[in-house]
């Protein structure tokens, strides 16, 4: 074999080698009506409000039998033309795009043939100058029925596509975590739960992390939801019983609720927890706390305790405000109905107060306290100004809404939806006007426009935070190993 | 690099390749289905081996019985059942291919039978993964798709690459069967995504069904629960009682209700359940005979009610005779009433350690 057979042959070897590891296109039936992608493009940027700092939308049509497909951007005399089912952006362009639309639209023509008939329409992205806070942690977990094998919780940059981990199986013996929450968007100060043998609340102030056991003997659980003031002294919990139980009819699949739950308040610089009789009552069920955002007030959802299971569908929750004294740690009475469940024939549960205060975000559903499987489950704004609510149709879909956190400046809020599958909870975005106009919504963007397409699992608890917690994974392994848990009195 | 030196690395290089070859083509020829139900798993030979081990002569025929189940080879499945010992996958698919053949409670005597977990594999903080993996078969062939759905979902969540066609198949199916297109379309798509499934998935697109997938779609709907009760994880008499209400003629949920009640030796059950015009056993006219004994209502009229032949009232009374003479001693009934609910009602004793 001489030199030039040798060449062909590697030639043709490379050839074969490249043919090989060509990608084939990402089928992308099933789509239309009747299933989980309605739209011609997914994700559905048609229309949306996006901030000025976001990553590039990436997306692809789901014409199945489309081709040629042609997508022109334009804004402020800038033009980019993409080419394919796949529409992906370089970082740069996308930049230039965002940064040319800024308070005015990114007007977008799309153009397809289907067989032999051409397909043309026209939308548009409306780019808001108030900027969305960068950094987004959720938890990945498979929707596996209370029981979970190698969580992870994610830190993404929503400026582009990074992510890093900031507590993962792999570090904490794959115990179960529980979803990481910023202090009104701050992320120097954020705390979440390490569960099982050698874990705790790990509470992150200032970059400086404790690893607290949150519990005392008058209290029938550890903690399970709740809230940092924002002085950072205190935080405000629940304490439940939770039950997991299913439905035999109707896809509804699980229903989870408390047999017990009252409320606690846990002082971070005393290693105290503070319970109050007026929140202990066995014949009333406290959950959700949160701090108002003067810190003056806590916002929790409270029912009349029933005969469960068979009582659950009368099970609901109203909305309530009680006094917090930030200097002792203590709840106030009475209670101030914000939202009444009989009034509404509903149940509210994680109510979220909007860091200026103006706005207090909560989901209502049917009944119970676990929304997250209830399909008619629906976000809610309440103007804490005058008590009124606003329309939400825009943001609202056939399946939950809820998982909600504010942005530090109030102006944009996340939810996890679980639109489409109704199964994978999935993080979107939307933008509150200082007139509560709310925008609709846009799914946070990937950079690989079919990843919800193979994503197995549900992004639980998304929270917007304002810079990026000072840990990570490696660290939280550390702890958790290392370092004892502090004991609350 | 001489000639003859290149010629000695090719061939040492082929010889490697060869062994390694060989090696692992008998590996498969020897371990079939550990191969298959990787591949359901996602996984490769070499994935699988690192997180399963080695496979033995058990654990394979273990694999098989959960990979023909998948693919629903009931005759497949009773015969690999017939190669296990006494194991808990072993009986539960023993029983699981009978009841696909109308057979439950005929034969569930012929068999080791570890108490109710031969009949419903318990899902908990004990059960390994593979226990998981296999524990919703029964619920989908019942028509309980909650359940199904469910330890579809478990399954996948503890299998090693958190995914699998033999997952996203039941995960599919559960909710083209419960009418939810948009669940399974997520799935359909996955499963269109893989060379392995594609054909498998283009035959559920939901505009593509042949006649004979309608027939199974509305086969399996038939079953479905037609009124919500909420229940806990682990009632499982509950969820039979609501496929029976919702369809009184599902017959396999009723064998399973009462083979359930006598498993677990609950005769007070098994009676409040039992309707003998609607299905009927000899296991079910031992079982009757020994309550009636008990609660003294050996009558004509009640043998009649309860269709209870003279032959297994005299072979009743022969049991009774030796039990008597050897002082409830099982020692010289082995023989003629081994397989007999008697023999098990008085002798198959619980093992706590499961």
């Amino acid at each position: 074999m001489n030199s030039t057979d040798l060449l062909r042959g590697g030639l043709f070897g490379l050839v074969l080698l490249l043919l090989l590891s060509c990608d084939r296109p990402y089928d992308v039936r099933p789509a239309g009506t009747g299933t989980d992608r309605m739209s011609v493009i997914f994700p559905n940027y048609q229309d949306v409000t996006v901030p000025c700092n976001i990553a590039p939308l990436n997306f692809y049509y789901t014409d199945p039998a489309g081709r040629r497909f042609t997508t022109t951007f334009s804004a402020g005399g800038l033009s980019f033309t993409r080419k394919g089912r796949d529409v992906v952006w370089k970082q740069k362009d996308w930049t230039r795009l965002l940064a040319a639309a800024v308070e005015g639209d990114i007007e977008v023509v799309s153009a397809w043939r289907d067989g032999d008939i051409p397909v043309s329409f026209r939308w548009c992205i409306h780019v808001s100058p108030d900027r969305i806070d960068p950094y987004l942690t959720y938890r990945l977990i498979e929707p596996g029925f209370e029981v979970w094998d190698d969580l992870e919780i994610v830190e993404r940059n929503l400026e582009n596509y990074d992510t890093r981990l900031i507590s993962d199986w792999r570090n904490a013996g794959n115990h179960c975590m529980n979803c990481h929450i910023h202090a009104q968007g701050r992320g120097d100060l954020s705390m979440f739960y390490l569960r099982g043998e050698g874990g705790g609340a790990i509470l992150n102030r200032g970059g400086t992390l404790r690893k607290l056991t949150l519990r005392d003997s008058a209290m029938i659980s550890p903690t399970v939801y709740g809230e940092i003031h924002p002085g950072g002294r205190f935080g405000v919990f629940s304490t439940n019983i939770i039950v997991p139980t299913m439905h035999s009819y109707g896809g509804r699949r699980m229903e989870v609720y408390d047999t017990a739950s009252d409320l606690c308040v846990a002082d971070f610089d005393e290693n105290r927890m503070l319970t109050f009789p007026e929140t202990a009552r066995d014949d009333v069920f406290e959950t959700f706390p949160v701090f108002s955002a003067d810190g003056h007030s806590v916002y929790y959802c409270t029912a009349q305790a029933r005969t469960l299971p068979a009582g659950v569908e009368q099970l609901r929750y109203s909305l309530v405000r009680i006094p917090f004294d930030d200097r002792t740690g203590a709840l106030g009475t009475p209670a101030d109905t914000l939202w009444s469940a009989a009034a509404h024939d509903a149940s509210a549960c994680h109510p979220k107060a909007s860091p200026d205060g103006r706005w207090l975000l909560f989901t209502v559903a049917a009944y119970g306290t676990f929304p997250i499987n209830h399909r008619e489950c629906d976000l809610c704004l309440l103007d804490l100004r005058t008590g009124e609510t606003v329309p939400m149709t825009v943001v609202n879909d056939d399946k939950s809404d809820t998982y909600h956190s504010w942005s530090s400046d109030s102006k944009w809020f996340v939810f996890a939806s679980k639109r489409g599958d109704g199964m994978f909870g999935k993080p979107y975005f939307s933008h509150v006007a200082d007139d509560g106009t709310v925008t609709r919504p846009f799914l946070l963007p990937q950079k690989d426009p079919h990843y919800y397409d193979k994503m197995l699992r549900s992004f639980n608890v998304p929270d917007l935070g304002d810079a990026p917690v000072g840990f990570d994974a490696r660290e939280i392994g550390r702890i958790w190993k290392e370092v004892p848990a502090e004991s609350f009195e | 690099m001489s000639p003859k030196t290149r010629r000695i690395v090719w061939i040492s290089l082929a010889a490697v390749l060869l062994a390694a070859g060989a090696s692992q083509l008998a590996f498969c020829v020897r371990y079939p289905y550990f191969r298959k139900y990787a591949a359901q798993n996602g996984l490769s030979l070499a994935e699988a081996r690192k997180a399963w081990g080695h496979p033995d002569k058990l654990s394979e025929v273990a694999m098989g019985l959960a990979v023909e189940a998948a693919l629903e080879n009931w005759t497949a499945v009773a015969a690999l059942a017939a190669e296990d010992r006494k194991s808990e996958i072993g009986t539960y698919y023993y029983n699981l291919s009978n009841a696909m053949n109308g057979q439950l409670a005929d034969r569930l005597m012929d068999y080791y039978q570890p108490f109710e977990r031969g009949l419903f594999l318990p899902v908990g903080a004990q059960s390994t993964p593979f226990k998981i993996a296999c524990a919703g078969d029964v619920w989908f062939a019942l028509g309980y798709m909650p359940l199904a759905e469910r330890d579809a979902m478990l399954g996948m969540l503890f299998s090693p690459a958190h995914t699998g066609s033999r997952y996203l198949r039941r995960l599919a199916e559960t909710n083209l069967v419960s009418g939810d297109f948009e669940a399974a379309a997520k799935y359909l798509r996955i499963l269109l995504n893989s060379p392995d499934d594609r054909a498998w998935a283009l035959e559920r697109m939901p505009d593509a069904w042949s006649p004979a997938y309608r027939q199974r779609i509305a086969e399996k709907r038939a079953l479905l629960p037609q009124f919500d009760v909420v229940h806990g994880m682990d009632q499982t008499r509950v969820i039979l009682h609501v496929l029976l209400n919702s369809n009184p003629s599902n017959k396999m949920a009723l064998d399973y209700l009462l083979c359930l009640d006598l498993l677990g030796k609950d005769l007070d059950a098994f009676v409040e359940d039992y309707d003998p015009s609607l299905t009927g056993s000899r296991l079910y006219e031992e079982a009757m005979l020994i309550f009636l004994a008990a609660k003294g209502g050996m009558t004509e009229e009640n043998l009649r009610h309860y269709r209870i032949s003279p032959a297994t009232f005299e072979r009743f009374n022969r049991f009774v005779a030796g039990y008597k003479r050897d002082n409830g001693s099982g020692r010289n009934l082995t023989g003629e009433f081994g397989k007999s609910y008697w023999y098990y009602f008085y002798y198959a004793v619980r093992n706590e350690q499961h």
